[in-house]
């Protein structure tokens, strides 16, 4: 392949990586026109050896005309040419492309100004490879501005780039460097050989051995790239906060995804390592839930956030919020203002942990709002070791006010429900059919789940799969805050009250004059919305000791008659506690966040989650594990051999103990000459190394069986003594060093031959897979040959 | 040419007796021969195996006393030539004379009418006479004035030459090497053997003592066991692979042709059989290979600048093929 062409193709495939940054394909064909024009004007370049400075001028001018001719046709003369007015036009499609990208976020539709804008900056790049690549000779070089282009959607969005998206920008910069290479080589030989090829078609002999081994480490270092991680627990990243490359759940990037926030609160909250994740203080001194989600889409499975916007103009730092959704006049308002400082030690974190309802954040960086939901989240910095101010206004409608208030849903997301188990529609109705109003229908609906529904709290069921919903609610009635907070804003969409499940931390404890958030307070909770005061959290989750330690039920969700429920409020304390666990029955054993109750002290229980060391010392057994693997299937393999040969069915047995002697000669490091016969080999291991009779006599009768079934016309009549394999294999042994002697039993080097062989014929398959793809074009020149 | 079940007991005798009748031979000769036990046995591979012997080496280490040996254990005819420059073909064919009594014209055999033909010195004969005796031994037949005489079974040639660098030698062509079967050198005899052999023939002729311990029957019933012996297809695959080689390494510039694949697959038999087993291994040919190849060979020009021997080269060829490994 000639250079150009290569660093066309090179630049052409990063750019695919762009796919998730936009709606519509405009941008694409934009791209595509502009690469194949760059890349024209290189190969004629190179054809007609134009001075090294030429190309990166013309491609430059060569793109202007054909942006030119494409987004602003009816300016140019004669269609082509630039004019004034067409530059005019391109100017101005360009700052609509930019007021475009700063307006929307990702994935941005692809408006002509938006793939003028993608155009033009991807045929700059080509430029770049170009002039690295071709003209100053530096393939290597030019992997810089590609990896610039690649980082734009792995930098923008917080899903990791799907990884057949870096497989094939991958491959376009390992084919640059291959014809590269190649293109190296055969110029050695030009002044001889490369005249006479053009017509004799003999100059792929030379380089071709050369580019295959460059293929075969380009190929053997992208699929590293790709399964390593997958395979190392410790890199892959994480998908809550993860942003990197090599995720194989790439979602095609239609909304900024938490994809599995739920499921990864139970990692969070049986953490043994109990961190601080921030702390604050609060105008009122009160704990107040911190946000980080609202999930408002529920597909059966899980929960998701539907599509985030977040405008310029919805910058926190451009001023107050406007007033939260759904919140009438005649209510009281609580204005408290807190300032939360987040810990430098978090895992990257783009969303700010806020109470509900902020209506004003000033917070360093670019955060922006996003209406609706109240999230406040970034796509440029991270949450960690930020300080800011937040002021909340917290609604608090009375009992009368809340039993008057209708439910009427903003949007219809918030009652959307897939198919559900209709048990699970009839017991939402018959635990709610006490209540007149929505308001005490979701009063109930929350007594349900903290006291009359029997359930209690444990971290161990498992969150997800199908129908793990309806087995929550139905039957087995024990989970965690995520069960608890899914199930309940589920039964509540279903009696027709909007609801969303809302993720984050309550509000932790109170250390020295601030409140102090830890991982273990990593919480999950629904939010109901009322027409008058908007979204109100509840708190179905068992709180205390035997529930989330920290959780805190607001007023205005507790029933009217407080002994309906004796372990819901928050002052019933440890003197509930007997009544709780004697009425939820079940496994009633230690909460792992007991600790909480004497405030800044060791956590006591470690009965989940493991200490750092032990973490380590299971790294190494798994690593030891991955290690021996080879030395067990070679166990394995001896094993079966060995029962082959008791078993002495004479063909199977002879074969048997023939293959297990050849792979112990191999495991002890012994040579094989492949001219040497059974008999050959079976008179010179007994003189070499000394064998006594018995050793000699085994060895004898196992070369001499595997001989008759070779070579004579009747197969033997029965197979090796089953004794002889094992005295030979100790005579073998005994003859070699101990050190030898280990390493056949932990490294066998028969198994790892055959793991290298199966690589090579892998590689051969690499190989023949290319070959189909350029046949046709070597053959044209090989057939004058 | 297998071995099939119903032969197979009938085999199995027949190879003992083989076994027995070779041993009884090998000792009659190795009491004339002292400490050449290899040659020996070499000898008797070829006979068996319906082939010619061509022994090389210096004159006086018992080249003739071989054949000889070899020839009176066996109780058959035998004839010796002395090639000399001046020896004719029908010297050795044998030639149609007039009777006068009868009137007609009578063929009086030659010496090559015989179970066994030393020819001694055959390369110092005109290639003319050399020739003559190459269609004895391609066809064991004799043909003499349009009359072809079919020639008995066994018929072995022993011919023993001088090294080619020797005085009024004429060298044997390579059409001519390739019908011997396989070529050997005596070599000097150890020293313990050559003062044995000062006792016991110090002071009297040996062969004169020495009694047939078998007869030409005999003999003929060994060589119908041997063909008899089992080549496996993989073993077959071997000889081929071997021989190919030579044709396609770079110090050979004549490799061996198809009559020395057949020579070797049948002296492998033999060898086979004499070891007592009815079936070929690859180690049977390995050890032929060399004496079977090595003499119809031409080593390349840089192969003989470097004083590369064929003997070597297949050698070390016979290192480089792999053995079959399945049938």
């Amino acid at each position: 392949m000639k250079l150009p062409i290569a660093a066309g193709l090179a630049t052409g495939a990063v750019a695919l990586t762009l796919y998730s940054l936009f709606e519509g394909g405009a941008w694409f064909w934009a791209c595509v026109g502009t690469l194949v024009v760059t890349t024209a004007v290189g190969a004629l370049a190179s054809r007609f050896a134009a001075p090294r400075w030429a190309a990166p001028l013309l491609m430059p001018v060569a793109v202007t005309v054909y942006l030119s001719a494409t987004f602003a046709k009816e300016h140019t003369w004669a269609w082509l040419v630039p004019t004034k007015a067409s530059a005019l036009r391109l100017g101005e499609l360009l700052a609509e492309g930019f007021a475009d990208i700063q307006r929307f976020a990702a994935p941005v539709p692809a408006e002509p100004g938006v793939s003028l804008l993608t155009a033009s900056g991807v045929g700059l790049i080509a430029v770049l490879v170009d002039l690295f690549a071709v003209r100053l000779r530096r393939a290597a070089l030019a992997g810089l501005p590609l990896l610039g282009l690649f980082t734009v959607p792995a930098a923008v969005l917080p899903e990791p780039v799907a990884w057949p998206a870096f497989v094939i920008a991958a491959i376009g910069y390992v084919g640059l460097l291959v014809a590269d290479g190649r293109e190296r080589l055969t110029s050695w030989g030009r002044a001889v050989l490369v005249r006479r090829t053009r017509t004799a078609g003999a100059d792929k002999a030379d380089s071709g051995r050369l580019a295959l081994s460059g293929k075969r480490i380009g190929a053997t270092a992208i699929t590293l790239a790709i399964v390593l991680p997958a395979l190392l627990p410790a890199l892959s990243p994480d998908p809550l906060f993860g942003f990197g490359v090599g995720n194989g759940s790439g979602r095609g990037g239609n909304s900024i995804g938490i994809p599995d926030a739920i499921a990864k609160l139970s990692g969070q909250l049986s953490q043994q390592r109990n961190a601080t994740v921030l702390t604050y203080t609060s105008g009122d001194d009160r704990p107040r839930y911190l946000r980080i989600y609202a999930l408002d889409v529920f597909d059966g499975k899980k929960w998701t956030v539907s599509p985030l916007r977040g405008r310029p103009e919805d910058r926190v730092s451009e001023g107050p919020l406007p007033p939260p959704p759904g919140l009438g006049p005649g209510v009281a308002t609580n204005r408290v203002e807190s300032r939360v400082s987040v810990s430098e030690d978090i895992d990257p974190l783009r969303f700010l942990p806020l109470p509900y309802p902020a209506v004003q954040v000033d917070a360093d960086g670019d955060w922006r709002a996003d209406q609706a939901s109240r999230m406040v989240f970034s796509t440029r910095d991270d949450a960690a070791g930020l300080d800011y101010r937040v002021i909340v206004n917290e609604p608090h409608p009375t009992r009368a006010q809340l039993d008057v208030m209708s439910t009427p849903t903003p949007d219809a997301r918030f009652l959307a429900l897939p198919d559900l188990d209709p048990k699970v529609v009839a017991m939402a109705e018959r635990v709610t059919e006490g209540g007149a109003t929505p308001y005490q229908k979701a009063v109930l609906l929350q007594e349900w789940f903290t006291g009359k529904g029997g359930f209690s709290y444990s971290l161990e069921t498992k969150g997800s799969g199908g129908d793990a919903l309806s087995r929550f609610i139905l039957i087995g009635r024990t989970g965690y805050c995520e069960q608890f907070a899914s199930a309940m804003a589920v039964m509540a969409r279903v009696i027709g009250i909007p609801a969303r499940v809302s993720i984050g931390y309550t509000g932790g404890t109170k250390i020295g004059k601030s409140w102090s958030v830890r991982t273990q307070d990593a919480h999950a909770w629904p939010e109901l919305y009322f027409d008058g005061a908007g979204w109100l959290p509840f708190e179905p989750t068992p709180t205390g000791a035997v529930g989330q330690g920290t959780a805190r039920v607001p007023d205005y969700s507790l029933p009217l008659t407080p002994d309906a429920t004796p372990s819901a409020g928050p002052s019933s304390g440890p003197s509930s506690e007997d009544d709780d666990s004697a009425a939820t029955g079940g496994p009633s054993r230690r909460n792992p966040r007991d600790f909480d109750r004497d405030l800044g002290a060791v956590p006591i229980v470690v009965d989940e989650g493991m200490p750092v060391p032990a973490k380590i010392a299971l790294g190494a057994g798994a690593v030891l594990l991955l290690a021996l693997v080879p030395a067990l299937a070679r166990a394995l393999v001896r094993r079966r051999r060995y029962a082959l040969v008791r078993r002495g069915g004479a063909r199977p047995a002879v074969r048997a103990a023939w293959a297990e002697l050849c792979d112990t000669l191999t495991d002890l490091g012994m040579s094989r000459e492949p001219s040497e016969s059974p008999r050959a080999l079976a008179r010179r291991l007994t003189e070499m190394y000394e064998f006594d009779a018995d050793a000699a006599a085994a060895i004898t009768s196992i070369a001499t069986v595997e001989e008759r079934m070779r070579y004579a016309a009747s197969p033997p009549a029965a197979g090796p003594g089953p004794s002889d394999l094992p005295r030979v294999r100790r005579a073998l042994a005994g003859a070699v060093r101990r050190r030898r002697r280990v390493a056949s039993r932990f490294a066998p080097r028969s198994t790892l031959l055959r793991v290298r062989a199966a690589g090579t014929k892998l590689l051969d398959g690499f190989d023949r897979l290319e070959g189909i793809r350029w046949r046709p074009l070597s053959r044209s020149g090989a057939g004058t040959r | 040419m297998a071995v099939t079940s119903d032969v197979a007991p009938d085999a199995g005798n027949r190879l003992e007796d083989l076994v027995e009748t070779a041993h009884r031979i090998r000792r009659a000769i190795e009491s004339v021969i002292e400490g050449k036990a290899e040659v020996v046995r070499l000898t008797l591979t070829v006979l068996l195996a319906e082939g010619h012997l061509l022994i090389e080496d210096v004159p006086g280490v018992g080249k003739t006393m071989l054949a000889k040996a070899l020839a009176r254990s066996i109780d058959c005819p035998v004839r010796r030539v002395q090639f000399t420059p001046d020896l004719l073909p029908s010297d050795i064919t044998g030639v149609s004379a007039y009777n006068q009594q009868t009137r007609e014209f009578e063929f009086k055999p030659g010496p090559v009418f015989a179970n066994i033909v030393v020819g001694d010195e055959i390369n110092r004969a005109s290639p003319k006479t050399q020739s003559a005796l190459l269609e004895c031994m391609e066809e064991h037949q004799v043909t003499v004035d349009g009359v072809t005489y079919e020639l008995e079974s066994p018929f072995m040639v022993i011919a023993t030459q001088n090294p080619i660098e020797m005085e009024g030698t004429y060298p044997l062509p390579e059409a001519q090497r390739d019908r011997f079967t396989a070529k050997i050198a005596m070599g000097y005899p150890e020293p313990t053997a050559e003062l044995e052999m000062l006792d016991v023939h110090g002071a009297a002729q040996p062969l004169g003592k020495l009694e047939p311990v078998a007869t030409t029957a005999e003999v003929r019933a060994l060589i119908r066991a041997v063909r008899a012996v089992y080549v496996s297809q993989a073993v077959k695959k071997y000889a081929v692979d071997m021989v190919t080689a030579t044709r396609r390494s770079p110090d050979l510039r004549l490799g061996a042709s198809p009559r020395a694949t057949l020579h070797l697959v049948r002296g492998a038999r033999a060898h086979a059989a004499l070891s007592g087993r009815d079936y070929v291994i690859p180690d049977d040919l390995q050890e032929l290979a060399v004496p079977v190849l090595a003499h119809r060979l031409l080593p390349s020009l840089e192969a003989q600048g470097q004083r590369r021997q064929p003997e070597q080269v297949v050698a070390e060829l016979v290192r480089r093929v792999p053995v079959p490994d399945t049938n």
